[in-house]
């Protein structure tokens, strides 16, 4: 429905008719009456009294302009003074050509001449002017961000394609702005602290605009901000503005605002892609404490695209098989001779067009976008699947170890797949390892503790990966329920020549040993970092030092040889 | 009394005046029936004897304002006259425009009775 017929069916707009002569008052008051309700004063006074009175119905004044005490001039100046008044649209009434110019750059919208026009002229009029007004109080209430006062997204970007039309020459950068994890800056502080760090935030950025660049700012959402503006050869001077500005009312230098620059657009991209690309950009240094200020290039573009590729492609590698599971032994080295112990499951991406795909590629990346979950599901039942071929094989059983991730953890029936799985290819929980990162463990202990004690519970064993690497408490480790610690890798890469990174494995086999669970190493290369890690207790070793990570035909050499 | 006819008799342009008044010609007529009582005829015709043509001014002003609004034609076209003279502050003597005014008045405040 209609919003303006809306109104008038259930109510007339209002209007104040101000003129001191009695008999203008009550002829213009009679023609306006036939459509709107109408409110009388006979001089300025009166009518600023009427005005405070009715400002929030008030549609419209009509105001004579001469008057004896305040006139409509002075009135007029009044209203623009005024952020909340300043809203009703004003018609004068004058006989005078040079009053009308006058009036209308005082903010008059429109003027009716005396004698007046015959009244479906004048009802014309007002009808247009508050249609006028009424559609620029909208505009004005959908283009602004309430609480920041900036342009809302959709304005903004209207208003930067109509800036790259009028200013085609221009140097453009587009800019996106965010808080580092904002929600704890509201959590931590209360909503109202928030908004406090978010207004400033934007204050600072239109000061920025108008001392230092040309453009526009909005509050694209939430935390993040986007602006559009002249080239800056620099961002570090907004950047210092900004801290400072933080620290000074909020006397804090720990909210840490991140900037993602698309330096002189390429004016052919789409205007929303180039605030993706500085978007981009500004997620690249997300968690990154020592850069704040990313500049999207050409290296930040093609690892976009690449990336891009591989979450389009990685659907399709899976059914087509062109994901492949390797397996990298571990070895027992308590013996005087190092026995083949079990193996680790790792994905290995031969690409058709791109090739072998390091892991290190693509599996943060799906850890980001929860894909991950995809490509864990298959590697467990192709490791699954092998050690069953295996078994049947060699009638033995091989452990295998395979990755759950974070997001796994949070699958309601996790040991119900997994023991599916098992069911399916016949082979008992004590052949499946699962290796779940310690920095799982310290997201969320309490639940996870709860889910890995179920997995055991159903017979799983249970190690937890890259330790030392997350931040688990010592309170929490005494309750956890762990079958063996996997050592963070960088431990071993310099143990053999530096004494604290000793000293660290050395710590982590006597945490292992309090819990009464075996250490492995992985990532072991050198024969001095076997020794070492040997006579500081170490069981399991894994790494190229023993072999690289194998393909299945290759890794059941080993089988044959062992 | 009154009537839109002795008006017209008058020299007045009733056709406009009624159509501003969205053609209710008893609205019309109970307007122009104040005219004749109003001060400022007064107070215009004080201010021009006391050499205040500012305050005239102001006062001519209105009254034409109000004047040509009701169309009553023998009155507003001499106070068109006087109105402008005075905003150029003209040194003159306005006794005649005014006279006119005044009978007009009283020629009209009679047919209101």
């Amino acid at each position: 429905m209609d919003r303006r017929l809306k109104y008038s069916e259930h109510s007339k707009k209002l209007i104040l008719v101000v003129d001191d002569e009695s008999i203008n008052r009550q002829m213009l008051g009679y023609i306006v009456s036939s459509e709107y309700e109408v409110v009388y004063a006979e001089n300025g006074v009166d009518a600023l009294e009427k005005i405070h009175t009715f400002h929030d119905t008030l549609s419209m004044i009509l105001l004579d302009l001469l008057m004896p005490g305040m006139d409509g001039f002075e009135l007029l100046e009044i209203l623009k003074s005024d952020e909340s008044l300043r809203q009703i649209p004003v018609i004068v009434l004058t006989s005078e050509k040079a009053a009308e110019v006058k009036s209308l750059k005082l903010g008059a919208a429109d003027f009716i001449t005396k004698p007046y026009d015959m009244p479906e002229v004048i009802l014309a009029r007002i009808g247009r002017i508050i249609e006028l007004a009424e559609d620029r109080m909208i505009i004005r209430h959908t283009e602004r961000d309430e609480l920041t006062g900036l342009y809302t997204k959709d304005y903004f970007m209207e208003y930067c394609a109509e800036l790259d039309q009028y200013y085609p020459d221009w140097e453009m950068d587009a800019v996106a702005v965010d808080i580092e994890h904002f929600h704890l800056v509201n959590e931590l502080h209360g909503r109202y602290y928030g908004d406090r760090v978010l207004s400033l935030l934007a204050d600072t950025l239109r000061e920025v605009l108008s001392s230092d660049a040309d453009g526009y700012v909005c509050r694209y959402e939430a935390d993040m901000f986007y602006m559009y503006c002249t080239h800056m050869e620099s961002y570090e001077k907004m950047e210092q503005r900004i801290a400072e500005a933080l620290k000074d009312m909020l006397h804090t230098d720990r909210i840490r605002v991140r900037y993602g620059v698309y330096p002189k657009v390429d004016r052919s991209v789409e205007m929303a892609q180039r605030f993706d690309r500085a978007k981009l950009a500004c997620n690249r240094i997300r968690n990154n404490f020592m850069q704040s200020i990313a500049y999207y290039d050409t290296e930040i573009h093609d690892a976009s695209i690449f990336e891009e590729k591989l979450i389009q492609d990685i659907r399709g590698g899976l059914e087509r098989g062109d994901l492949i599971v390797y397996y990298q032994p571990k070895y027992n080295v308590q013996g005087d001779k190092p026995v083949l112990a079990s193996a680790e499951a790792l994905i290995r991406w031969k690409h058709p067009e791109l090739g072998m795909i390091s892991p290190g590629a693509f599996i943060p990346l799906f850890e980001k976008n929860g894909l991950i979950q995809l490509l864990d599901h298959y590697v467990w039942e192709k490791a699954a699947e092998q050690i069953h071929e295996w078994k049947m094989k060699y009638g033995r059983s091989v452990q295998v170890s395979v990755n759950v991730s974070r997001i796994d953890l949070y699958e309601p029936k996790l040991e119900n797949r997994l023991l599916g799985i098992l069911d399916k290819y016949m082979i008992e929980p004590s052949d499946y390892l699962l290796e779940v990162t310690e920095s799982a463990y310290a997201e969320d202990s309490g639940q996870l503790i709860d889910v890995v004690s179920r997995l055991r519970s159903c017979g799983f064993r249970v190690e937890m990966d890259d330790f030392g690497s997350g931040y688990s408490s010592l309170n929490m480790l005494t309750a956890l329920p762990i079958d063996a610690l996997k050592m963070d890798m960088k431990f071993v890469r310099h143990v053999h020549e530096d004494v604290k990174s000793q000293r660290m494995i050395e710590l982590v086999i006597e945490i292992a040993d309090y819990l009464s669970v075996p250490v492995v190493a992985e990532g072991v290369e050198e024969e001095e970092q076997v020794q070492i890690l040997k006579d500081a207790g170490c069981q399991i070793i894994q790494g190229y030092y023993f072999s690289r990570p194998l393909p299945p035909e290759e890794f059941e050499k080993l089988l044959q040889g062992s | 009394m009154l009537t839109i006819d002795a008006l017209k008799a008058f020299g007045a342009d009733t056709d406009d005046g009624v159509g501003r008044c969205f053609g209710n010609a008893d609205f019309y007529m109970n307007l122009v029936k104040t005219v004749p009582a109003e001060k400022k005829f007064d107070e215009l015709k004080s201010a021009l004897d006391a050499g205040d043509l500012d305050k005239a001014f102001e006062h001519a002003h209105a009254l034409k304002g109000v004047l040509t609004n009701l169309s009553l034609t023998p009155i507003s076209d001499p106070m068109i006259e006087i109105t402008e003279h005075l905003r150029s502050s003209k040194q003159m003597d306005y006794a005649p425009l005014v006279e006119t005014v005044m009978e007009k008045r009283e020629e009209l405040r009679k047919m209101c009775e």
